[in-house]
């Protein structure tokens, strides 16, 4: 079996009453950047968080290069995958160097001492996202775009070729946002890291996506290319949003434009 | 340059620290009914004989380092606690896990079993925990911080609503020495107590070092843990395991000393002004001892003629803080 990637096989999520997610099977492109899109409550966090096993499954799995992931060691796991949860809280008073440190422990040994290779990985992650400067500074004095970075580069010490995030970009400005979505497109395009994220712009989505994952109430609406993806039946049967869609003027993939 | 700055800040931090510490021991060594000089100390430290070496091996020593073990262990639980609930109440003295070993150790006591104390405390500790969690515990969401604080505390009341019962059963000069011992007292050590507290508290110290790294983690949520690779529901279990053993080694030797636990974690933090677990665990350590022990030389040499239990020293230092920290919650709308 050569079966690469992440992929879902039925996959269910939810308990009785509650199903979020029915026997869905769904491949995410290697080595691409994919973004889950969807309105409130429609369970994209929860597939998410599924996909990283911070849940369970009703039924059915999720396969990562054909291992159940319900089966793979943690600490294995942890090599492999790695997923920044939705506005995750800073220990009052750590620096951004002491926080990103911490995504170098599912590579250490247990009596390991701190290597050469840690720090320089370490090193370019806090490069990566621009704060190097502000390495020594407590989280908390930072502002909210460069405190996000800081979570991003947590993430990107642990050095995964999976990288799961969770509403990256929520509370933060546009400019934020953008710089945000761009860092995660570079690491993509530099490393190969396949980036997964539940986002909530669909425009700025589109803007940074090569592929898309659309839900609506009750279960997947589209998946594909976001020129497939964004199209004004899509948009009414996913948000019940009445839109047009047209060409981005800067980049000609599709934009959305609610009436 | 702002790193280096904040590193030789923390060297400075950690050598206050340190200083705290040894300041602490010579006084609690120096000072009391009969004064001895320090130069009196190292001569009996160097030749073995004289007043100097009577206080060191007998008078003073060993009730001075029974405090340093206790403080440490103490200090090192209450961090346990505060960082897994981020809640600088939380503490096995508040959340009634020390009453709970002190209750098991009198009980043990009045019914002539022959358990060691560490064991009798270690269990009554454990079965507080259980307790407090089981209370606390509501089907399908997780309970608040505060939740189990409070309950903490009520389980503390009963327990030593049953430690008081137990005492007023025993006959009298038992009585008095048991409820002595439940107010936290360090009179009368011998070199077996500091023995004690010194072998298992390096015990649970090395297990310690071994789950301080899951700890970081955790401080960082339970989802980012998990997807950091460590396993979460084990890794909090085996800490809070760690933690009321912590302060069962320290109730072994020095009774259900209040406030400690709770002050030395915070304490130790701003004056080391370190943030990382393994940092703030070793202050607080520290810290706790030096608390511990300034505790007993002021019990035992404030009032002329009169050893009071180093537990109501503790209360008396602690009490304000306990108040301040309630009156903050308060103002933050969380009680």
């Amino acid at each position: 079996m050569t079966e690469t990637g992440l992929t879902t096989t039925s996959l269910t999520l939810g308990y009785r009453e509650r199903v979020v997610i029915r026997e869905l099977s769904i491949a995410v492109p290697d080595q691409r950047v994919t973004s889950i899109l969807g309105p409130n409550g429609c369970g994209k966090s929860t597939f998410l968080k599924a996909l990283a096993r911070l849940i369970a499954p009703a039924s059915g799995q999720v396969r990562l290069s054909g291992d159940d992931i319900g089966k793979i060691d943690t600490r294995a796991l942890a090599r492999r995958l790695s997923i920044l949860p939705q506005s995750p809280k800073a220990p009052d008073g750590i620096t951004v160097s002491n926080l990103v440190r911490r995504g170098r422990t599912p590579w250490r040994g247990l009596l390991a001492p701190w290597s050469e290779e840690d720090a320089r990985i370490c090193r370019q992650a806090l490069e990566q996202v621009g704060l190097s400067e502000l390495a020594e500074r407590p989280i908390d004095e930072l502002s909210g775009g460069q405190r996000q970075r800081a979570w991003i580069a947590l993430v990107l010490a642990q050095n995964t070729p999976y990288l799961l995030l969770d509403e990256p970009t929520t509370w933060l400005d546009l400019t934020h946002q953008l710089e945000v979505l761009s860092l995660l497109q570079e690491r993509n395009r530099a490393h190969g890291t396949t980036v997964v994220a539940v986002l909530h712009d669909l425009n700025l989505a589109v803007r940074f996506s090569d592929h898309l994952i659309l839900f609506g109430a009750a279960g997947l609406v589209a998946q594909g290319a976001p020129e497939e993806v964004i199209t004004p039946d899509n948009l009414q049967a996913a948000f019940g949003l009445k839109a047009l869609v047209m060409a981005d003027p800067l980049t000609g993939r599709p934009m959305v434009v609610p009436h | 340059m702002s790193g280096v700055g904040s590193g030789k800040r923390i060297a400075g931090g950690w050598m206050l620290l340190g200083g705290l510490l040894v300041a602490a021991v010579l006084v609690s060594l120096t000072v009391g009914q009969i004064m001895i000089t320090p130069a009196e100390l190292l001569r009996g430290l160097m030749t073995g004989s004289g007043p100097g070496s009577l206080t060191l091996r007998v008078l003073r020593g060993p009730s001075t380092l029974t405090a340093i073990g206790a403080g440490a262990v103490l200090g090192a639980s209450g961090t346990i606690f505060q960082i897994l609930l981020r809640n600088p109440l939380a503490a096995p003295d508040v959340m009634g896990f020390m009453s709970g070993a002190g209750c098991a150790v009198v009980a043990g006591v009045a019914f002539g079993l022959l358990i060691p104390l560490p064991i009798l405390a270690a269990i009554g500790g454990l079965v507080a925990a259980v307790l407090v969690a089981g209370l606390a515990f509501h089907r399908g969401s997780r309970q608040s911080p505060l939740t189990l604080i409070l309950v903490g505390i009520g389980i503390g009341f009963f327990a030593s609503a049953v430690s008081s019962f137990l005492v007023i059963r025993m006959p009298p000069q038992e009585a008095a020495d048991a409820q002595r011992w439940l107010t936290g007292s360090l009179t009368a050590r011998n070199w077996g107590h500091v023995l004690q507290v010194f072998g298992l508290g390096a015990l649970l110290f090395v297990v310690l070092a071994l789950q301080v790294r899951a700890m970081a983690l955790l401080e960082l949520g339970d989802e980012l843990a998990a997807g950091l690779g460590a396993r979460v529901e084990r890794a909090r279990y085996g800490l809070i395991c760690t933690g009321v053993l912590l302060a069962a080694v320290g109730v072994a030797v020095a009774g259900p000393v209040p406030f400690v636990a709770m002050m030395a974690g915070p304490l130790g933090m701003r004056i080391a002004g370190v943030k990382h677990p393994a940092s703030r665990l070793t202050a607080a350590a520290v810290a706790g001892a030096t608390i511990t022990v300034l505790a007993e030389v002021i019990s035992r040499s404030a009032i002329p003629g009169l050893q009071l239990p180093v537990g109501v020293m503790t209360g008396i230092m602690g009490a304000p803080y306990l108040l301040w920290l309630l009156w903050k919650e308060v103002e933050a709308g969380e009680v």
